[in-house]
């Protein structure tokens, strides 16, 4: 289980290192000069080398890049151009809104989509199942943000039980910041819940078809016994992976649920330093994106180890 | 009265008649055999007396387990008796096992769930039950996993979980059929203890008539549905009456009629064949580890002959096909047809392949389902460089086809619209197109139900006489080898420890392997030949 | 017949046709200003009512259709072009160094969410349609990639193939004659579900300027031209996304009747 972990731990450390090479790459590399980028058309030479300067652009390309992951890897993400902050300081305080958004939107869309796999699964063909699938139909059909729309339609502007937009902050309490953060973690849990109850429901499906069912079944199990004892878990596997995948789709919505609730968190950021060209900002916050991206998917790795004795060996 | 009575059972699964007036009993103690072949019905009538029946099944007629009326019982009450007064095995043990449960805690389940003990008096019993199984408990902890272990030893986990209640009643569905032949005696041997130890009635299911002729006491032959036969074992053997059980005796030891063959020109010639395999790293840094599956064998084939090779799973007879095909190259020693390499530098060589043809086991994974059998038939083509085209192509097809019995119209149609033993014919006329000189048969006629076996056995000897051809016949199965082959080899882990002409191996064998095998092939009572 | 692919095939075939005619015909001009008619409500005239130029929404939806549509065809194009080959090669070489590559290629493009590849793009190139496509398309090829990896995987220890091997066929050729005809069912289930998602995808990135740019006419543009007006003047919201809830629908729907209609085996391969 230890080597399993640590091979993983290696294969992360990998791709984290690809995955920097290509977005420095991309974002510092592919413009061209990313000073004269940043600053337009009619920037004066000495303002351009003084921005050269700055971002360390006078280096070879291979001290940018080391400098630049160096800097990372101590928490330095270098100085935001427009907003002549650093970027961890920005992105420090996005975090606290995107975070506990992602978190608490994959919690929701878990909650709603277990239950409701499994009972769709236990009742097959029943009008319970019928009626869950096409709920799902729908929720995988919706995009998020007109979903959102629609409940900000309905909740604010109609009933006013909650706000339209923006953030009450964690400094006025938890709870009200929770409610600000509700409905756009509705929004984004909606969608991902349907997609994982309708996994759920299948890969359930799958492993009550499996041999070992029939021989728990011939133990005296009951349906419902062999369920819970034995198909439960290993449909888990599966399951464990769409969450995995989901986690990046979730991030990407929140940039965009982040727009129509006037959240000030990441995805906000980026959107604000792409219309200023401000590189350094985007550069840092998709580092860092990727970077949860990746984690996650270790992280449904090593859970995988843990539900499957099989992996453990292997590996 | 009986401990298992079925009276006049009648299954239909979405309205398709599956069992029809079923009717048979079982005593304490006894163990009954039920036979047939695919589609009989065998398995259904098992699945009726658990009452674990597919979705869409009406059962009529009466199924009575010591005083129960099965089909009457509420669904609450057929899992008090499940695994408690009636156990079950079944046919595939790979799959039969929760793959991420512990085996002790699978076993300690069957207790867990009928009887109010503690976790650990449970463990303890489970312990014992799988003693019993003949799987102790310095090798075999209850903390492994299913995957830790082998075939047979699953099974034999499975048997744990079935009798650790010591039930009335045990049922098993072709317990055997996935295994080799030596782990098959010692399962059947166990079975037939722990019926003896505790005095279980025992549903022996089979397609293998010899596997029942051995240990059961009372034989019912089942065929479409309906029991067509049965009576005391084995004196049912010298009274069968109806047709079917008769062919199907007749079918299970079928010996085609062919010409000894004595030729001494080898067509093909193994010399010292070393296969490894890189084994997956284990360590990051440790060198590349190897597995030698086939370790220095050499032999001939002679031209006109039918050379058996005989082993179980793992033995290395799979990657010596490969090698002698040209598949994969080998690390040392050299395979010659005809006095040229297979092999001819880093590439397999044409003029050799284009004597040579294969037919496989399954007829189901052997041809690509979106092609019609023209095509599929016509592939080995491929290995001529001046294929026929046009006209010469399609009586090339038409000619294959029905020299392996099949009509030239055949060739318009696709795989599925084909039986299984159809199938394998398509599979032989494919081999036969080219021409070849040696013709390879991997398993070709395991899969396959006794009668439609010895069809494809008579139509093989048939086409080796009348076209001259070499055969290579591999399989695990030593009563067919026994039967159609002049000389045969004995393979064990990777090596070849016995050869010599058919008729001596079977009956001297020399090598202690050999004689285990043979020993452990179940075998039917002598008969007097009908004449 | 399948009632899910009957239902799914008239819902996105609507759409399509609605793009077709919308070339030569729509009921208002979607590119000129009319003040006067500026943000009415759903009326006979206008059946979904108009914008804040004055804009008829039918018809819009009527011309978007077609930006969704061309965006979702070029992206599942580039995802399939690309990954399928990908897919063929890494099975037919498994376990090699080319596999290899490929599979660990694939992993990191998982790493991008299309959405953050489009950032990216727009970052250091501006924000244009053709970004979109571009994101999207590159999330689909790991996509097929391994769909087609993972099927042909269990197509290569058929019976069949091996026969081919004996009949003296390379890898390439039995690729393109044994692995890619049995996969085609499976890529065009897998197909419908990606074009869906791609609709999806171009609605959000419309949505928040990482997409189509005026004038291009989209759904999602219209629905982020709303944002300000939709609490005096829902029908705006209401019926872009309308359009796209029914056209994504219609689309999984038309996958699950074609999986169920193709293979029902392949109930596994669909999430």
């Amino acid at each position: 289980m230890l080597r399993f972990v640590l091979k993983r731990l290696v294969s992360l450390w990998l791709s984290l290192v690809v995955a920097s090479v290509v977005i420095f790459l991309f974002v510092e590399v592919v413009p061209g000069d990313p000073a004269a980028y940043m600053l337009g058309m009619n920037a004066q030479e000495d303002t351009l080398n003084a921005l050269r300067e700055q971002l360390g652009l006078n280096g070879s390309l291979l001290e940018r890049y080391l400098s630049w992951v160096g800097g990372m890897l101590r928490g330095d993400f270098g100085t935001s151009y427009t907003y002549r902050t650093p970027v961890s300081e920005m992105i420090g305080e996005r975090m606290w809104i995107s975070l506990p958004l992602a978190v608490f939107a994959l919690a929701l869309s878990t909650l709603i989509a277990f239950p409701a796999g499994i009972w769709a699964a236990s009742k097959r063909g029943s009008i319970a199942d019928v009626s869950v699938m096409s709920l799902t139909q729908l929720g995988v059909a919706i995009p998020n943000f007109w979903f959102a729309m629609l409940m900000v339609l309905l909740f604010a502007v109609n009933l006013r039980w909650f706000s339209a937009g923006g953030f009450a902050g964690w400094d006025v309490g938890f709870l009200p910041a929770m409610k600000s953060l509700t409905l756009p973690a509705v929004a984004l849990a909606l969608p991902q819940a349907s997609i994982l109850a309708r996994v759920m429901r299948s890969s359930l499906l799958d492993t009550l078809g499996e041999d070992y069912i029939r021989t728990a079944r011939a133990k005296g199990l009951s349906r419902r016994q062999a369920l819970w004892k034995h198909a439960l878990r290993n449909a888990l596997i599966p399951v464990l992976t769409i969450i995995g995948l989901q986690f990046s789709f979730l991030m990407a919505g929140a940039i965009i649920i982040e727009n129509v609730f006037f959240l000030p968190g990441l995805g906000r950021l980026v959107f604000q330093s792409i219309s200023a060209r401000d590189l350094i900002v985007v550069e840092s916050v998709v580092m860092l994106l990727v970077f949860a991206v990746i984690l996650v998917n270790f992280l449904v790795d090593v859970a995988y180890a843990l539900v499957d004795p099989r992996l453990r060996v292997r590996s | 009265m009986s401990l298992l009575k079925i009276e006049n059972l009648s299954l239909s699964i979405y309205g398709t008649p599956i069992l029809k007036g079923v009717s048979l009993s079982i005593e304490a103690g006894q163990i009954v055999g039920i036979i047939g072949e695919s589609g009989s019905g065998k398995s259904m009538t098992a699945l009726s007396v658990m009452q674990l029946l597919p979705e869409g099944s009406t059962a009529t007629g009466r199924v009575c387990l010591s005083g129960n009326e099965m089909l009457e019982l509420p669904e609450a009450r057929l899992c008090g008796l499940r695994g408690d007064e009636v156990g079950m095995v079944f046919q595939e043990p790979m799959t039969a096992l929760n793959p991420i449960q512990p085996i002790g805690a699978q076993v300690a389940e069957t207790i867990l769930i009928h009887q109010n003990v503690s976790r650990a008096e449970a463990m303890k019993r489970a312990r014992e039950a799988l003693n019993r199984c003949e799987l102790p408990e310095d090798k075999f902890p209850m903390s492994r996993y299913p995957h830790e272990l082998s075939g047979g030893q699953r099974q034999r986990v499975v048997i744990a979980m079935a009798i650790a209640l010591q039930p009335k009643l045990l049922i098993a569905d072709e317990p055997t059929t996935a295994l080799d032949v030596t782990t098959q005696a010692e399962v059947l041997a166990l079975l037939k203890r722990l019926t003896r130890e505790d005095g279980m009635g025992l549903m022996l299911i089979t397609h293998d008539l010899a596997v029942v002729a051995d240990m059961a006491d009372e034989i019912v032959i089942m065929r479409h549905g309906e029991v067509v036969e049965s009576g005391p074992c084995p004196e049912l053997f010298d009274t069968m009456q109806h047709p079917y059980s008769l062919a199907l005796l007749k079918a299970s030891d079928h010996q085609p009629e062919r010409e000894e063959h004595s030729g001494t020109a080898p067509l093909l010639s193994v010399q010292n064949v070393v296969r490894d395999y890189a084994l997956p790293r284990e360590k990051l840094f440790a060198g590349q580890q190897y597995f030698r599956a086939v370790k220095g064998v050499s032999f001939d084939i002679r031209r006109g002959e039918s050379l058996g090779l005989v082993g179980e799973s793992g033995c290395g007879k799979s990657t010596l096909t490969r090698a002698i095909l040209g598949l994969e190259q080998v690390q040392s020693g050299s395979i010659m047809l005809d006095g040229e390499p297979v092999f001819a530098g880093k590439k397999p060589n044409r003029d050799v392949r284009r004597k040579m043809q294969v037919v496989f086991q399954d007829p189901y994974g052997s041809f690509n389902p979106r092609w019609k059998v023209s095509r599929l038939v016509a592939e080995p083509f491929h290995l001529l460089d001046d294929a026929p085209v046009g006209r010469a192509r399609e009586a090339a097809i038409a000619e294959a086809l029905e020299s392996v019995g099949l009509s030239a119209g055949d060739a318009d149609k696709y795989v599925h619209e084909f039986s299984g033993g159809q199938r394998q014919r398509i599979a032989i006329a494919r081999a036969l197109i080219i021409k070849p000189e040696l013709i390879i048969l991997d398993e070709a006629v395991s899969a396959l139900d006794v009668s439609i076996r010895a069809q494809i056995i008579d139509l093989l000897a048939d086409l080796g006489t009348q076209l001259g051809l070499t055969y290579l016949f591999i399989s695990h199965d030593l009563s067919v080898v026994r039967n159609v082959t002049d000389r045969c080899l004995v393979m064990q882990h990777g090596e070849i420890v016995e050869e010599g002409v058919t008729a001596d191996v079977f009956e001297r064998p020399q090598h202690a392997y050999t004689k285990q095998l043979i020993a452990a092939v179940p075998t039917l009572p002598t008969q007097e030949e009908p004449a | 017949m399948n009632r899910a692919l009957i239902i799914g095939a008239v819902l996105s075939g609507a759409f399509a046709l609605a793009a077709l005619i919308s070339f030569v015909w729509v009921p208002y001009d979607v590119t000129g200003v009319d003040i006067a008619n500026r943000l009415k409500a759903p009326s006979l005239g206008h059946l979904f009512g108009t914008d804040h130029f004055g804009r008829d929404i039918f018809s819009m939806i009527m011309v978007g259709a077609r930006t969704s549509i061309a965006v979702a065809v070029v992206a599942v194009g580039i995802g399939m072009l690309i990954g399928i080959p990908l897919g063929l090669a890494a099975a037919a070489r498994k376990g090699s160094l080319l596999d290899e590559l490929i599979m660990r290629g694939n992993d990191l493009v998982f790493a991008f969410p299309s959405l953050l590849i489009a950032i990216m793009i727009t970052a250091v190139f501006g924000a244009s349609a053709v970004n979109a496509i571009v994101a999207i398309g590159i999330f689909n090829i790991p996509v097929f990639a391994r769909l087609v990896r993972g099927a042909a995987l269990s197509l290569w220890t058929k019976d069949y193939v091996l026969a081919a091997r004996v009949s003296g066929k390379g890898a390439a050729r039995i690729s393109f004659e044994h692995i890619l005809p049995n996969v085609t069912n499976l890529l065009i289930v897998q197909g419908t579900i990606q074009f869906s998602l791609g609709i999806l995808a171009e609605a959000g990135l419309s949505y928040v300027g990482l997409g189509a740019q005026p004038p291009t006419p989209s759904w999602g543009r219209m629905l982020a031209e709303s944002q300000t007006m939709f609490s005096f003047a829902p029908h705006l919201a209401i019926f872009p996304g309308l359009a796209i809830l029914l056209t994504v629908l219609g689309l999984n729907l038309m996958g699950d009747g074609l999986r169920d209609v193709l293979d029902p085996r392949l109930r596994r391969a669909r999430r």
